[in-house]
């Protein structure tokens, strides 16, 4: 067993001292179609930290017509934060409403003067579980509400809703088509590169098979080989977009990010980063095994 | 014992390289397979060796039936088989050694066993003094004996060899049917493809004679 693993090895380094300009390309093909995968999921990554960030100011106010009792309110908050899509509901009295009121006036707050907190509603402020933050969540809850007559007047921006969705539907989707994509041209790349490899020992693999050897042990060091390859080409991807995190997109996404009240610029997270590698030698290794079934025929 | 019976054989739907072939060959046997060129010889080799397969009849290997063989068990009846190929098919990146080794390593046979053989194999085709050569450092008889060394070291029940004196003087042939009748003498059976009429002239044995895929005549001289 052990010799089997020496010998194995030894096959390995023959290949690859072989060819090494071939073996560099496979490489190079792998690390240059992930590092624009991980670069792509980057900015992602980032905005839809943003989108997070909105997603808070999704909120639904319901004006009450009356300052309640201290009783109603608790009983009140505790029905609301009952149902599944709220995650936080805020009681705002008139006086709060009142403060907040002056506060968002700023110098402009003397015209409040000689008006008292009777002026505004109190309500509730009522947010909603991130699972929740779109359209349908939203409504889902006001036809909850509604059932309550305590709770008829509601607000929430409708139009800004439907908008939110939208941006958020366009970019899993072109997530989905332009990874998909990438991954796809990156798993075509691969498998040419290596049947170039191949194609450069297609003598050393017809003869093995002529005196004798199973389809296993042509293939097997191949494939490990590929695999290789990928995990090297993989490892080089988080180098290079951490690469071009540093020197494009920190200063690219920090002007869009901050004007989003967001202040922290993400890298991919460890794993991501394992996922990024362990997608490098899946890359290799089905490249490998696509391209061997053109060449090994026993 | 080699039994092929009724076998046809088509790379194409509309032509024929071989018609209905039925020829027995006991074991330990040495036969020349011969006939004009594209007469099948080639053919009929692959068609042993497992690389092609019949499009009609049956080929039984000591009673197995190898036309039947799923293709995860075609190394298993290579490795039974010694062949010698027209061209040779020596790795040039690969020395003499390795070259000759290359059979045994395939089967994963120890590495001590596998220095033994392959030396010995050398040694008998005259060869061991050149052990980390490259072929390409050899000349054409040398490079022919090192293909048959590799044939031989696995000690094959059958060796098959196509056109193993194709291009070489008199000389360098005598010293190859040697090594050829020696093997037979050890119990291999041994199938030579050839068209050179002299050579069955000087050592005569059972002739296979094909035509146009056909077995046309089969006769010991
Ligand atoms: N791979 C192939 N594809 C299609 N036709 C083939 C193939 N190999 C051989 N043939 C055809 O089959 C017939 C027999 O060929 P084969 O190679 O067996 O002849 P041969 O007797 O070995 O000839 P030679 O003495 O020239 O080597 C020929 O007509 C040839 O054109
Ligand atoms: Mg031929």
């Amino acid at each position: 067993m052990l010799d089997r693993v020496r010998c194995l090895m030894r096959r390995v380094w023959r290949n690859l001292k072989q060819s090494p300009v071939l073996c560099t390309a496979a490489i190079g093909t792998v690390a240059v179609a992930l590092t624009i995968i991980a670069f792509f999921g980057i900015v992602v990554l980032n905005v839809q930290q943003v989108t997070r960030q909105w997603s808070q100011d999704i909120q639904v106010i319901a004006y009450l017509e009356q300052s309640p009792s201290a009783s109603q309110i608790q009983a009140w908050t505790a029905k609301i934060k009952a149902m599944p899509e709220v995650e936080k509901v805020v009681f705002v009295s008139r006086d709060e409403a009142f403060r907040r009121f002056q506060k968002r006036l700023g110098p402009d707050a003397e015209l409040l003067e000689g008006f008292g907190p009777e002026i505004l509603p109190a309500a509730m402020e009522i947010t909603l579980k991130p699972p929740y933050r779109n359209q349908a969540g939203v409504g889902e809850l006001v036809g909850r509400l509604r059932q309550d007559a305590n709770f008829s007047d509601l607000t929430y921006e409708q139009e800004w809703l439907t908008r939110f969705d939208a941006f958020i539907g366009l970019l899993k989707l072109g997530g989905v088509i332009f990874g998909g994509f990438l991954l796809f041209a990156a798993l075509f790349i691969v498998a040419n590169t290596i049947k170039l490899t191949l194609y450069a020992r297609r003598d050393e693999i017809e003869i093995m098979g002529l005196v004798g050897g199973s389809s296993m042990y042509i293939k097997t060091p191949f494939l490990l080989e590929g695999a290789l390859q990928g995990l090297v080409g993989g490892l080089l991807a988080v180098a290079g977009a951490f690469g071009l995190f540093q020197w494009l997109l920190k200063e690219g996404l920090a002007g869009f990010l901050l004007i989003s009240g967001i202040g922290h610029i993400l890298f991919l997270s460890l794993p991501q980063q394992l996922l990024l590698v362990a997608a490098g030698t899946a890359l290799g290794l089905l490249g490998s095994a696509a391209s061997l079934r053109k060449f090994v025929r026993i | 014992m080699i039994q092929i019976c009724n076998v046809s054989m088509s790379y194409q739907k509309d032509s024929t390289a071989l018609i209905d072939l039925t020829i027995r060959i006991p074991k330990g046997d040495f036969v020349y397979l011969t006939g004009a060129s594209g007469a099948g010889k080639s053919t009929l080799l692959k068609l042993l060796y497992g690389a092609e397969k019949p499009t009609r009849g049956q080929i039984l290997i000591d009673g197995q039936n190898i036309t039947r063989l799923r293709s995860s068990r075609i190394p298993h009846l290579r490795r039974r088989i010694g062949i010698v190929f027209q061209d040779f098919k020596l790795l040039n990146s690969r020395t003499l050694f390795e070259n000759v080794a290359f059979p045994l390593e395939v089967q994963g046979r120890k590495r001590f066993e596998i220095s033994t053989k392959v030396y010995q194999a050398l040694k008998h085709v005259g060869l061991h003094g050149k052990l980390h050569r490259f072929p390409l450092q050899l000349s054409g008889g040398e490079q022919q004996r090192a293909a048959i060394a590799r044939a031989l070291v696995g000690d094959p029940m059958i060796l098959l060899a196509d056109e193993p004196t194709g291009n070489l003087d008199d000389e360098v042939t005598q010293e190859i049917m040697e090594l050829f009748k020696g093997a037979n003498a050890r119990g291999t059976t041994v199938i030579l493809a050839t068209h050179n009429r002299d050579l069955i002239r000087q050592f005569p044995r059972r002739v296979l004679l094909l035509d146009k895929g056909r077995l046309k005549e089969d006769y010991t001289p």
